[in-house]
């Protein structure tokens, strides 16, 4: 039952970072990260409250407050100052290439588990292997500084799903990972500010 | 006792005629709704039936340049059409007379053989606007097919055959495929390709914008029995692929597995109500999306691409 739940939260995690992919305001993909969040969050829970575990509560509740709620406002917030911000312009590789590439790798990350890691353990440790592929594809494929952090927290909730296979990793640990994302954050939106990216006209008549 | 060839037979017949005349009264209701939720009154619901019988006795002209296969053609993608209306699980989940005739991959294939005549008769009419639009519908066509071809495959993966009254048996009776994520990312994967196919409103807006348009710039040369026959064939052609998303993906329940004409009578009215939700979700959609430019469909396709190859994923991954 708990490993179904798993899958279910797996793939809608795959589909929401599609979704990320195809979007080109950036606010979308804020929120779609929010959403995938609070999923993520939600599913902790639920396991920690059916296995009776304390430290996997306070763990979901550290990151329903940091990535679902703190991290999202305060993105949204950063990005009305700078209005230029407000779309990805420059995609590199163009979008409905990145959405096949973003979806082959989960192809790749099944047959890199099926070749390489068959005997390790569950078929499950495909589906975060897929989730960080993606997350780090997301990172390269995107110009945009936003999506690119939001890349990188995609791939850190691809960790927390593999916490969920390999349990045992000691609690300090996570919560230290929790609590990480929050000093990078910050000291990315800083970074941003000092990034020089703006729009050249023509190419937004593009098309 | 009539002997059961020729009550199916006599099916086969009732569910031609309602296919054939309801058609129009489904793309009159979608009008009706969306003229409604923008605060007008807008056209009867059965204004199409008055452009159909209108068109019907107007005199056809042809243009200077072409053959007589421009004239053919829009009898042939009729007659297309009506046959697969005998072949698709519409009001019966048991195959009718010709059932047997065609698969999933048939009814795709011929399907595609309708548009590439549509196409090849829309070129032979030189007429710039027709041009474009035929190539702009086949470069959509082309990305669309591996889409539909990784369904079926995938139907085949579900049911062990490409038969779509099996599917919807095997769905209207296992909670486990019809729950299963296989099964929902397919039927997704399934509506993305109805709204391109159908010209809803991301795709293509229903104006005769010519920036945007795609099939309807195929029609421009026709006129009065041709042009009626064009229309009525979209409309069946929307109606069909109504049908199946509802009574195959979506769906299946209610529909008579066992030959009981009154079931298949009752079922009629009940499989008018799912269009009629269906309906409703299409003409909120054309009301409130706006139309992607043309470069932007095909990231829509590729979206629609994913989802038939996540339920391929899905189904490898979690196979224990």
């Amino acid at each position: 039952m708990q490993n179904n739940i798993f899958i279910l939260v797996g793939f809608i995690q795959i589909i929401l970072i599609v979704f990320m992919q195809w979007q080109s305001y950036i606010s979308t993909t804020i929120k779609t990260f929010d959403l995938s969040s609070w999923i993520l969050g939600i599913f902790l829970l639920a396991i920690g409250i059916i296995n009776r575990e304390p430290t996997l509560i306070i763990l979901a509740i550290l990151t329903i407050l940091t990535r679902a709620i703190f991290i999202p406002r305060y993105l949204l917030k950063t990005i009305k100052k700078d209005i230029w911000r407000v779309r990805e312009s420059k995609n590199p590789l163009g979008v409905s290439l990145s959405i096949i590439i973003s979806i082959c790798l989960a192809l790749f990350s099944y047959g890199l588990y099926s070749i390489a890691l068959s005997n390790s353990g569950s078929v499950l440790e495909s589906i975060p292997i897929t989730l960080m592929l993606q997350g780090a594809f997301l990172i390269i494929s995107k110009s945009n500084a936003y999506n690119q952090l939001i890349g990188y927290l995609v791939m850190e909730n691809s960790i927390f799903l593999f916490g969920y296979i390999f349990s045992g990793l000691p609690f300090i640990v996570e919560a230290g990972i929790v609590l990480d994302i929050l000093g990078i954050v910050l000291v990315s939106s800083i970074i941003m500010r000092l990034r020089k990216e703006n729009i050249d006209n023509e190419e937004e008549l593009y098309g | 006792m009539l002997s059961k060839d020729f009550e199916l037979l006599v099916l086969s017949f009732v569910q031609l005629i309602y296919v054939v005349t309801l058609a129009p009264l489904a793309v009159g209701i979608l009008r009706k709704i969306e003229e409604r939720i923008e605060s007008k009154i807008g056209p009867s619901i059965f204004q199409e039936y008055y452009n159909l019988s209108k068109l019907f006795k107007k005199q056809s002209t042809y243009p200077i340049t072409t053959s007589t296969l421009f004239e053919i053609t829009p009898y042939l993608i009729f007659a297309m059409y009506l046959l697969l209306t005998l072949v698709l699980p519409i009001i019966t989940a048991f195959p009718l007379t010709f059932g047997p005739v065609v698969d999933f991959i048939g009814g795709g294939l011929i399907f595609a053989a309708a548009s590439t005549l549509k196409k090849i008769a829309a070129l032979d009419t030189r007429n710039n606007y027709s041009i474009l639009g035929a190539s702009r519908a086949s470069s959509i066509g082309v990305f669309t097919e591996p889409i539909l071809l990784l369904i079926f495959i995938m139907f085949g993966v579900i049911s062990g055959t490409n038969n779509p009254y099996v599917i919807n048996n095997i769905l209207q009776t296992s909670n486990l495929w019809y729950f299963s994520l296989t099964h929902i990312f397919i039927a997704a994967a399934f509506f993305f390709l109805l709204i391109i196919e159908t010209g809803s409103l991301p795709i293509e807006s229903d104006s005769s914008n010519e920036l945007g348009m795609i099939d309807q710039s195929l029609n421009l040369e026709y006129s009065g029995k041709e042009l009626a026959l064009n229309d009525w064939g979209s409309y069946i052609k929307a109606f069909l692929l109504m049908n199946v998303f509802i009574n195959v993906f979506t769906f299946p329940f209610f529909v008579p597995m066992q030959m009981n004409i009154l079931n298949v009578l009752i079922y009629m009215f009940i499989n008018f109500f799912k269009m009629l939700i269906l309906i409703f979700i299409f003409a909120l959609i054309n009301t409130t999306l706006s139309k992607y430019r043309l470069m932007k469909i095909f990231d829509f396709i590729s979206v629609g691409f994913a989802f038939a190859l996540i339920a391929m994923i899905f189904f490898y991954t979690t196979k224990m």
